[in-house]
């Protein structure tokens, strides 16, 4: 990172005086007082409870337990990654209904878009579970549970997509239409590449959503990591260690995606957001 | 308006070819103001005319609507004998004979040097890819970036975005250029960079409107000034006319106004 990036909190605040700073440290140590504590209590509460008998974790250490849980999670990826890409296109469709100089288009893909926006994951899945296999329509639960969540997603990114089109100057549009392009290819070429870089730590935030929107998957019984600990559960009689190991490889996935994101905003950003700077570098 | 008359057009071409750009009796209002009232003008082939005024006297807005960058609630423009289209496939052709550089440059941000240059050819003209890239090349060797050409715009200077701009302008073959303020949003020592590259141009018998505030760029190179307060052309000239015998007490408190600096 190049030093005159500046990061959001020196940005936003000033910087510390020296009173500031000693509430700072004070706040500091009472909080990791608190939190150790909070720690404490748990782990206490765990082995009273018998919670860290081997009874309970020694089948982590078994192979087939692994290769169960990882056989949901490749489930969870399917599901995510389609219903991912099924909502980027989605998106950018419905972005262009709705920024559309048609009235009666622009406010037909509002309603849309509001729709999906407002609707909760879940009862969309219900109704693709529940609802359309009463009209006869065969769906497996693969596409009952990428479907509905796809949508959902796809509202959010209209959105997040029309906020990167507002975002690029007016005048690209301008320089582009004055050299002779059509609206249709000032949108394609100009427009939406720039847009897109302004708002990719948006779209992987959104992957986040997508990925715990999957954890619903036991409604339309489809094999998705949390499903297969559910069953690991049964089996074993153990739920809370099982919880903990499967909370922990969500949270390191979506850490994961979050880096990612973290990555490719500083890299398109080191590109994009200087724009009319006279020296950048 | 008595004195809108072409008088200096005669410095360009003589005899009754059709103007490169016509205007007849365009208004337009924003809301209550009333933008441009009445505007007449014409320009010839291969006249450099210089659009002058204080802000807010409509001159940009004259100068963007004979792309169609701004619409106008009346009257006529005419590009080469042309009516100006309203829209589509017209339209964006119309467009592409005329050239416009911005006071912002608005090089495509995510684009090369080169690709900016290459962008109209290729996209609008479909010239083959190996042959424009040849022309960009050639044009930005001529405003004087060809080494930039695999930079992105934001690692360039504001003279050498804003002669970038006009390369990928000329890139089109432009019957007429448009110049919106071109060297408002530059550095003072970028300013000549740009105004070298004009002349030449001009030199070179580009039809031209140039919308600016460098006095010195208009009386050395335009065949006339236009000058222009509250949305009205109240004066036009050769420009040594204008500068040393403004006929009209508003184009002398204007130029009053920007000689005390």
């Amino acid at each position: 990172m190049s030093a005159d990036t500046i990061s959001m909190r020196d940005a936003l605040y000033e910087a510390p005086g020296p009173k500031t700073r000693r509430r700072i440290v004070i706040g500091t140590v009472i909080a990791s007082i608190a939190l150790v504590a909070l720690v404490a209590a748990v782990a206490w509460r765990f082995y009273i409870t018998g919670q860290f008998a081997p009874q309970y974790w020694e089948f982590f250490t078994k192979w087939s337990t692994w290769n169960y849980l990882l056989s949901g999670l490749l489930g969870t990826f399917e599901v995510a990654l389609t219903a991912g890409a099924i909502a980027l296109v989605l998106g950018v469709v419905f972005m262009l209904g709705r920024i559309s100089k048609n009235k009666v288009v622009s406010t037909i893909f509002r309603i849309v878009i509001d729709f999906f926006r407002g609707v909760p994951s879940l009862l969309l899945i219900y109704f693709f579970f529940l609802v359309i296999p009463a009209y006869g329509i065969k769906m497996s639960s693969f596409w009952m549970l990428a479907l509905p969540i796809s949508l959902t997603a796809s509202g959010v990114l209209a959105e997040v997509f029309r906020a990167g089109v507002n975002a690029v100057p007016a005048g690209q549009r301008e320089a582009a239409l004055s050299i002779g392009m059509s609206e249709g290819k000032v949108m394609r070429k100009i427009i939406l590449p720039q847009a897109v870089r302004f708002v990719i730590p948006s779209l992987i935030s959104q992957l986040v959503v997508v990925v715990k929107d999957t954890t619903v998957a036991y409604v339309v019984s489809y094999p998705d990591m949390l499903q297969n600990a559910r069953v690991l559960i049964t089996n074993y009689d153990a739920l809370v260690s099982t919880y903990f190991v499967v909370a922990i490889i969500y949270i390191l996935i979506n850490f994961a995606i979050n880096q990612a994101s973290i990555y490719v905003a500083r890299r398109s950003g080191t590109r994009v957001i200087s724009r009319n700077q006279e020296d950048p570098v | 308006m008595p004195d809108i008359e072409t008088t200096a057009a005669a410095a360009a071409n003589e005899g009754a070819a059709t103007p490169i750009i016509e205007m007849s009796h365009v208004d337009k209002h924003y809301g209550q103001l009333h933008v441009l009232n009445d505007i007449n003008l014409s320009v010839e082939k291969g006249e450099v005319l210089v659009l002058i005024g204080p802000s807010g006297s409509g001159k940009s807005t004259l100068c963007r609507t004979i792309n169609r960058l701004e619409t106008i609630d009346s009257g006529e423009i005419k590009i080469d004998g042309t009516p100006l289209p309203q829209e589509g496939r017209e339209l964006a052709a119309l467009r592409a004979e005329v050239g416009m550089v911005f006071q912002s440059f608005n090089l495509f941000a995510h684009k090369s040097i080169l690709q900016n240059v290459t962008m109209g050819p290729i996209e609008v003209l479909h010239t083959p890819k190996a042959q424009a890239e040849e022309e960009a090349m050639e044009l930005l060797r001529r405003v004087g970036v060809a080494e930039q050409a695999n930079k992105v715009p934001a690692q360039l200077s504001g003279g050498q975005q804003q002669r970038v701009a006009i390369a990928r302008s000329l890139a089109m073959h432009p019957k007429a250029m448009l110049f919106d303020e071109p060297t408002s949003a530059l550095d003072p020592e970028m300013i000549n960079e740009v105004l070298d590259v004009m002349v030449e141009l001009a030199q070179e018998g580009m039809t031209m409107v140039v919308v600016t505030h460098e006095m010195n760029f208009a009386r050395r190179v335009a065949n006339r000034v236009v000058f222009m307060a509250d949305g009205q052309i109240v004066e036009q000239a050769a420009p040594d006319e204008f500068f040393d015998h403004p006929k009209s007490e508003r184009a002398r408190d204007f130029l009053n106004s920007i000689k005390g600096h």
